[in-house]
């Protein structure tokens, strides 16, 4: 078995691990940094439960290798929070009630975050378009796209 | 019956003097979930675990001639391979208690042939996923492919191909249940009616897709004999019974626990083969074995749904009344059931008052994937209703709105028992549906429609009434039982026999508690999904937790609060009967200043309690089992769905979504809605984006999320939501279930919208599913 | 790279190992630093390796077990092929520029309006943080939209191999579904777009199942205005074939028509004419010819107002 180190900064803490190269981002993150937080739901980049932030960029951490980002800069769902504060897409979702069996969720929080940073006041379609590439089945996303409208709006009065 | 509107109510946080139930609060599940700290299957690992893959049949069916596991076994991490020779003999019986012990659930692994692509013909083990699935790519297997049965309609008559002629049996047919007329003068009832309208409804193969797929860690102790599981079920003690007649130890040398389970529907409600394989395989090693199936499995392999067809009869009077309704059924059990759930025949005159019934049913085995429950397991008997009520509104060239209205129960009719034998009480059928056509503004969209049509536009609204009937007996869901506990701090924790996959159960539960025993919802804890800890319970499904386990939850906290009030009488030297429980405190009616805290009752109940008096025990518990005064407990309602075709793309659009529902008192509206939108887009995406695809060789074609659409942010509207609130007189709280009734309306509403949408072409639309190429294909039929 | 076509194409056209399995098989992986150490790699290895950009497309094949290769050879990690060169009539990007870069580049916006307009239909956000311009081009899946707009555009593909550095133009570029003239050994480095001139207007219009998915049929197309009349006309259509494929005989009558009496419904027709798109899961041919009739008359509206617009 072929292996290499692979070293990363993960939610502001430099972290490696050795692999072999197949072995894809989100199964270093669950498997050797035993940061479960991000799920795996489909893992052939369909379904965004995987999404990460590499460099200030959402990413489907199922289409890439860990080896890919040696270097790299990554927040996952739990460096989201701060000292256990939730940060505002979080609270809107626990608000809106955007989320129920909670599986999907990290990456919807993940995709949201990334989205409204890059996009601060989003349209109502922009909103929808920007998280079509994260799929949920228990909430018809109706709490989702009020949390993340909601979270829009409070950061924007916050900045 | 109170009337309420309103459109997604966002949570609140509870003040310190509010009562919870009828609130929405925010969620105690959401603080772990959102943060990435939940504890679903794969995120537990076991010291010494290891890792498990299946080897499936690429075929559907045929004799397995050959198996070579040698290069697999000598793969380094490979640390066994198994077959059916493997596991003969070491296990009992094979049976859940819902279903009886009649339908065994097939052998983990195919003994001599295949029945089904996805069959699992071996499993294994290794020290990761990785290595494991690199092992499968290495073991050859030989199969002789024989014909395949695939169309369900044509099964039954399909002689020279049966599905399991290796147990013996000659023909495809599971169960056929020849016509049955449920009323004496059935056949007169067509012959004097002024309209005989018939239709073929079919509803397409779609299944339940929940975010985390099925997965367990098994761990069999062999020393001790005991069986540890981290189950991703719906029921953890149905779960624990059953491997512990699978595996012939006791029920508690048996645990099962939860923690999180990423959705479910149905379809993860009883354990199968790959669980069982996966335990038989833990028992012969002696390890822990994980297996966690992926998205192709997931979609190939595990328990399917829907997929059924009926000719619908109705006789029509000349003022427009159903005289009466019948059905030919059949239904695709595939081969493998893990459930064989199909129409329940009995429920297919619904909410309205036709009179009279028949039905023929047949269920027939195929060689796809199995049949599994699916949310409203039953809901083909409104999906066929439904659609026939439209064809039969155009055959006759009426309103299907007005068809509808004269045919709907209303409240004056109630009590009404049904020519199906229900007994229908304390529902609004024809309430939701005046509801429902308020929020539309009915007489604004006809009119709208009417400028559509002339500009060229396809645009139609669809109906669905229905009824739901939610907390059901049978065997082992007639009661729900609850342990409440103040704890020494003045906490209370209440243990559930639940098992949560999305219902926030952990939520609405606390706030029963916290109101009837009269402390605040932050102090309250509920423990669910283990079966160390917790009262049996038969799962979570079936519409069920606010009436049953919401019941004996709040009986419990009713024997609770009792004694804390005792407890607190003597204590203080009051009258129990003036003494008041509300946010931890006890007081004196009136005089608030007199009080002492539930957490200082507490105290005396078990620190202090050498001071109770005799009559008054120590401690400060209670269980319960609960039962409903009545089965099942009915909820309803009514879905008004508005689609837009692109003409010249044949893309529909659902433009509008309106649900009118009436489910008793809520508990937490949010949750509620909360259901109703998941379930309502589960349905519409069976109509418009999903589609399980065979090919005539049995070869699944929709075997990823490339091609099984789900519905995106960006096909779902804003869902509208009306409440009324008729509270049911089955169990102490008044609640109803409804956490199924958005997929039983949604499938009917939208397929019937875009029949709206093109019926004035001549276009007749009753079978599903209608994405873009089906729609082409109609309007070709009428544009040539 | 794109999106991975649907599975059942790919099971048509290549051998299927087997239907399961989620991770991928191994393989041992080079990471150069430039295009030569590249070169020298892909020589050695031959055709057991495989060019690993973006990995967007790659990648779920991989894990699906519907490919596999012995060996990646990964250029992310050559900074020569990150770059973007504003000439002045042209803008030449690195193989390795990533999509959003495109999308979030007003220069590019405002020099290969087509191109910029193409970007937000490529799947979702998060595929376009890492899927890169050349390795779609250069992945070449029929219903992609790069490759159409590189085929509208008359881009110049730069490949380097071990024989050295060639240009291929757009037109001669594409050969197959997933087959270009890219052969193995060599790398994509780079792509060259030239800006049309003033009074030109742009539009990609494609239908999909739902949003970001491949597309059912799409068009790319552009129009230049001068005086009034149509000067210049492209239109590329992409999932109607095995390959983009310019409508030439639709842009020559556009030539010379007055902008404001153009017949687009006409343009549309006559741009699906001779093509036999196949039957699939989500659409037959006679859907795809009827789609992509629709899509190139509202992309060539959309083209016009804008050109016009522009010309104003």
């Amino acid at each position: 078995m072929n292996t290499t180190d692979v070293s990363v900064t993960v939610n502001g803490r430099a972290c490696s691990g050795t692999v072999e190269p197949r072995k894809t981002l989100a199964d270093f993150l669950r498997d050797d940094l035993g940061l479960t937080g991000t799920h795996l739901a489909c893992e052939h980049g369909v379904c965004g439960a995987c999404t990460v932030i590499i460099d200030d960029r959402a990413v489907r951490s199922c289409l890439q290798f860990a080896v890919q980002v040696e270097g790299s800069s990554i927040t996952t769902v739990e460096g989201l929070a701060t000292d256990g504060e939730l940060n505002p897409v979080q609270r809107a979702f626990m608000n809106e009630h955007g989320l129920q069996c909670g599986f999907c969720t990290p990456g919807f929080v993940v995709s949201a975050t990334a989205l409204l940073a890059s996009n601060p006041d989003p349209s109502d379609q922009e909103i929808r378009e920007g998280l079509s590439g994260n799929i949920c089945r228990c909430t018809g996303y109706q709490g989702i796209i009020r949390a993340v409208r909601s979270a829009a709006s409070e950061m924007r009065t916050t900045r | 019956m109170s009337t309420i509107t309103s459109t997604g109510t966002g949570m609140s946080a509870a003040s310190a003097a509010a009562r919870y139930i009828g609130q929405s609060v925010t969620r105690k599940e959401d603080q772990r979930l959102l943060t990435g700290h939940g504890q679903y299957v794969d995120d537990i690992t076991v010291p010494g675990m290891l890792h498990a893959a299946f080897l499936r049949s690429d075929i559907a069916r045929g004799a397995i001639t050959g198996i070579d596991l040698d290069a697999a076994r000598a793969l380094p991490g490979v640390v066994a391979v198994y077959t059916w020779s493997d596991f003969h003999g070491g296990f009992g019986p094979a049976w859940h208690a819902m279903l009886g012990e009649e339908l065994q659930v097939p052998p983990p692994l195919a003994i001599t042939d295949v029945r089904h692509v996805g069959d699992p013909i071996a499993i294994v083990i290794a020290t990761s996923r990785y290595i494991a699935e690199d092992a499968c790519d290495l073991i050859e297997v030989d199969i002789d492919a024989g014909q395949a049965v695939v169309e369900f309609s044509t099964a039954q008559a399909d002689t020279d191909n049966v599905v399991h002629a290796g147990w013996g049996l000659q023909s495809n047919a599971m169960v056929a249940v020849p016509f049955t007329p449920m009323s004496p003068d059935l056949d007169q009832a067509f012959a004097d009616a002024a309209h005989v309208v018939e239709c073929t409804v079919r509803q397409n193969r779609y299944i339940c897709v929940p975010m985390e797929g099925r997965g367990i860690i098994a761990d069999y102790a062999l020393g001790r004999d005991e069986l540890d599981l981290v189950c991703s079920c719906q029921s953890v003690h149905e779960t624990r019974n059953f491997f512990s007649r699978y595996l012939q130890i006791p029920e508690s040398s048996v645990r099962v626990s939860a923690r999180d389970v990423g959705g479910g529907f149905g379809q993860k409600m009883f354990a199968f083969r790959e669980e069982c394989a996966v335990v038989l395989s833990s028992k012969l090693l002696g390890r822990p074995v994980k297996w966690i199936e992926d998205r192709r499995e997931n979609l190939i392999a595990a328990p399917h749904s829907r997929n059924e067809q009926g000719v619908v009869r109705l006789a029509i009077d000349a003022d427009q009344i159903i005289q009466a309704i019948t059905i030919d059924h059949v239904g695709d059990i595939g081969a493998y059931p893990a459930c064989p759930a199909v129409m329940n025949p009995q429920l297919l005159p619904g909410p309205y008052k036709i009179p009279r019934l028949g039905f023929s049913m047949n269920m027939v085995w195929t060689n796809t994937m199995g049949k599994g429950a699916y949310r409203g397991p039953w809901m083909f008997e409104t999906t066929a209703r439904e659609m026939a009520i439209d064809n039969a509104a155009r055959v006759l060239d009426i309103d299907p709105i007005e068809l509808r209205r004269r045919n709907l129960l209303a409240e004056t009719d109630l009590p009404f028992t049904s020519p199906g034998m229900q007994v229908f009480s304390e529902i609004t059928p024809l309430e939701t549906l005046e509801q429902a056509l308020t929020m539309l503004d009915y007489d604004a969209f006809r009119a709208e429609q009417a400028a559509a049509r002339a500009d060229g536009r396809l645009l139609g609204l669809g109906c669905c009434v229905y009824v739901e009937p939610t907390s059901m007996s049978g065997p082992t869901l007639a009661t729900e039982g609850a342990t409440i506990r103040v704890e020494a701090s003045g906490r209370v924790v209440a243990f559930l026999g639940t098992t949560s996959h999305g219902q926030s159960v952990e939520t609405t539960m606390a706030q029963v508690v916290a109101d009837t025993v009269g402390v605040r919802y932050e102090d309250v804890t509920v423990v669910q999904a283990d079966t160390q800890s917790t009262p049996y319970g038969p799962g979570t499904g079936g519409s069920r937790t606010a009436v049953i386990a919401g019941g004996a939850a709040r009986q419990a906290g009713e024997v609770v609060r009792d004694k804390i009030i005792q407890i607190a009488a003597h204590q203080m030297e009051a009258d129990p009967a003036d003494l008041d429980v509300a946010n931890g405190t006890v007081s004196v009616k009136g005089t608030p200043a007199r009080s002492m805290t539930v957490k200082e009752v507490a105290d005396h109940a078990y620190r202090f309690a050498d001071q109770l008096p005799v009559d008054l025990g120590p401690g400060l518990e209670a269980t319960v089992r609960f039962k409903p005064t009545r089965f099942p407990t009915w909820s309803n309602a009514t879905h008004l769905c508005v689609v837009e075709i692109d003409r010249d793309t044949c893309v529909p659009h659902v433009v509008r979504y309106i649900v009118s529902e009436d489910c008793g008192r809520m508990i937490n509206p949010s949750v509620v809605e909360g259901q109703i939108f998941g379930g309502v887009v589960q349905g519409m995406g069976g109509v418009l984006l999903e589609d399980f695809v065979y090919d005539a060789n049995g070869n699944p074609l929709t075997t990823t999320f490339m091609d099984y659409l789900l519905p995106t942010t960006t096909e779902v509207p804003e869902i509208e939501v009306g409440h009324i609130e008729t509270e049911s007189t089955t169990n102490p709280g008044g609640y109803k279930g409804m956490g199924e009734g958005g997929a039983i309306g949604a499938h009917a509403a939208v397929a019937n919208a875009v029949g709206d949408a093109l019926a004035h072409l001549g276009i007749r639309v009753t079978s599903t599913p209608l994405g873009p190429d089906d729609i082409h294909r109609l309007l070709i039929a009428v544009e040539a | 790279m794109g999106r991975v076509h649907s599975i059942t194409r790919i099971a048509e056209n290549r051998r299927l190992t087997r239907g399961w399995g989620i991770k991928p098989a191994p393989f041992d992986y080079h990471a150069p630093t430039t295009v030569e150490e590249a070169v020298d790699v892909l020589a050695d290895l031959g055709d057991d390796a495989k060019v690993l950009a973006g990995g967007q497309s790659l990648i779920p094949m991989l894990a699906l077990r519907l490919t596999r290769f012995d060996h990646l050879v990964d250029i992310g990690r050559i900074p020569a092929l990150r770059t973007v060169e504003h000439g002045d009539d042209s803008v030449t990007l690195g193989s390795m520029v990533r999509q959003h870069e495109i999308e979030d580049s007003a220069e590019i916006a405002r020099r290969i309006p087509l191109l910029h307009a193409a970007t937000p239909l490529i799947g979702h956000f998060q595929i376009r943080s890492r899927g890169t311009v050349g390795g779609s081009i250069a992945h070449a899946d029929p219903a992609a939209e790069y490759p159409a707009v590189a085929l509208a555009l008359d881009a110049e593909l730069e490949i380097i191999g071990p024989d050295g550095r060639r240009v291929v133009p757009a037109a001669e570029f594409f050969h197959g579904m997933w087959s270009t003239s890219v052969s193995d050994g060599e790398v994509l480095t780079s792509v060259r777009f030239t800006e049309w001139g003033a009074g030109s207007g742009f539009a990609v219009e494609e239908v999909a199942r739902r949003h970001g998915d491949f597309a059912i049929a799409g068009a790319a197309c552009g129009v230049q205005v001068v005086g009034g009349s149509i000067s210049r006309a492209t239109i590329a259509l992409f999932g109607m074939d095995q390959v983009p494929r310019r409508a030439t005989a639709a842009e020559a009558a556009l030539i010379g028509a007055r902008a404001d009496e153009a017949d687009l419904l006409a343009a549309g027709q006559l741009a699906v004419e001779g093509l036999e798109p196949s039957d699939d899961l989500h659409a037959s041919g006679a859907l795809r010819l009827r789609i992509g009739a629709t899509v190139v008359r509202r992309a060539l509206t959309t083209a016009l107002a804008r050109a016009t617009e522009q010309s104003a």
